[in-house]
């Protein structure tokens, strides 16, 4: 008699969280203009969803926690030998590949936070005086530029590093993406379907 | 039977989402209040206002851990019933086939013996089997000879008591109680 078990890979919180900072870079990216109130408070936003994320990994969900997915090149390297030779094994959370790039993911999202924060401070007061526009596209802080050197310098540093790790997050969605895609061909839409909302 | 049981299953599943968005909204409420009070610290302006953002930045951040874990121990419930359901299922589904070899039905009578046991009418059984109704009449009088019951209802029974001696030796009506009642204190 075989009992068949489902097994649930994502669990609502890694769904939720997962969309989440999905749609606030999209939006970010395509809506919001480049150091408006909207942009510090999107970085506010995924600091919150990352660090709930961060936190499900230690008391989340069997397949959430990052016991089950340990960061392991050797292991991400057997994986790739387990595709060139066409096995496919079963994994109950990410594959060792998946895996490398959820860290990669996050750590770049982390670099971006930090970075973001470092420039913008806290996030601004948000009254009726500020219109939709203006929130939306307004640069933030323009007029306050009377800061001492040293101020500038470090604002330079994490200029720069915000605009490096967030290319660098562009490229890390696109093999993301890439990856889903290949992983879907190879072992099936279940691969989608388990992050979709309902799925399995 | 089948209906009923996954509509059981997915209202416990529905109630986890709408935990898990509280969780999210409060995280996202605790962040800026957190980065609000940082700035107000290190601004210096200690005083009463600072002291209430702090409390509120620390109540949000319990509220998000005790409603993580409340998610996760909702996961886990949700996942063992599920499974507790499959083998609840795989259960009834031996026992049947074991009675339905002791009693020694043909292919045809075990077919109109689950169809009527999943409680279909005759004329049902005739549709879905595309055989004439009188066919199903005697199919199940053969069945109920065999099984030495009278009644559709009396067939059903016997399963029925079958399993619920079963659930009571593992203890479904107290989960925990002791498997002798009466003397406890």
């Amino acid at each position: 008699m075989t009992v068949h078990t489902p097994t649930r890979r994502w669990d609502p919180l890694v769904k939720i969280t997962h969309w989440g900072v999905a749609a606030v870079v999209v939006v970010n990216a395509l809506i919001v203009g480049e150091g408006s109130i909207a942009h510090i408070y999107a970085g506010y936003t995924l600091a919150a969803l990352l660090a709930l994320r961060i936190l499900w990994g230690f008391i989340g969900t069997y397949s959430a926690r990052f016991s089950s997915f340990k960061p392991s090149p050797s292991r991400a390297l057997g994986h790739i030998a387990d595709i060139r030779a066409g096995r496919h094994e079963v994994h109950k959370s990410h594959n060792p590949l998946g895996a490398l790039m959820a860290y990669a993911l996050w750590a770049c999202l982390a670099v971006i936070i930090a970075s973001g924060i470092g420039m913008a401070g806290a996030p601004p007061a948000v009254d009726a005086s500020i219109s939709a526009s203006e929130f939306i596209s307004g640069e933030y802080g323009e007029g306050s530029e009377g800061s001492e050197r040293e101020e500038s310098q470090a604002e330079e540093l994490f200029e720069e590093v915000h605009e490096i790790a967030v290319n660098l997050l562009y490229v890390l969605i696109a093999l993301h993406i890439a990856g889903v895609a290949f992983e879907t061909a190879r072992s099936g839409k279940r691969t989608i379907t388990a992050m979709l909302p309902g799925g399995k | 039977m089948t209906n009923g049981a996954i509509t059981t299953t997915q209202r416990g599943d529905r109630r986890i989402p709408v935990v898990v968005a509280i969780v999210v909204v409060q995280a996202i409420a605790a962040v800026f209040f957190i980065a609000d009070a940082a700035v107000d610290i290190t601004a210096g302006e200690w005083g009463l206002h600072i002291l209430a953002e702090v409390l509120i930045a620390l109540a949000l951040l319990a509220g998000v851990a005790l409603g993580a874990w409340q998610t996760r121990r909702m996961f886990e419930t949700a996942h063992r019933n599920e499974q507790a359901l499959q083998i609840a299922r795989g259960a009834v589904a031996e026992i049947m086939a074991s009675r339905f070899i002791e009693w020694r039905l043909t292919d045809a009578e075990t077919e109109v013996a689950l169809f009527a046991l999943k409680g279909c009418e005759t004329p049902e059984i005739a549709d879905l089997r595309q055989v004439a109704e009188g066919t199903v009449r005697a199919q199940l009088t053969a069945i109920y000879a065999k099984a030495g019951v009278s009644s559709r209802h009396a067939l059903s029974s016997l399963f029925l008591e079958d399993l619920i001696e079963v659930s009571t030796d593992k203890g479904i009506f107290g989960k925990g109680a002791p498997p002798e009642g009466g003397d406890a204190n």
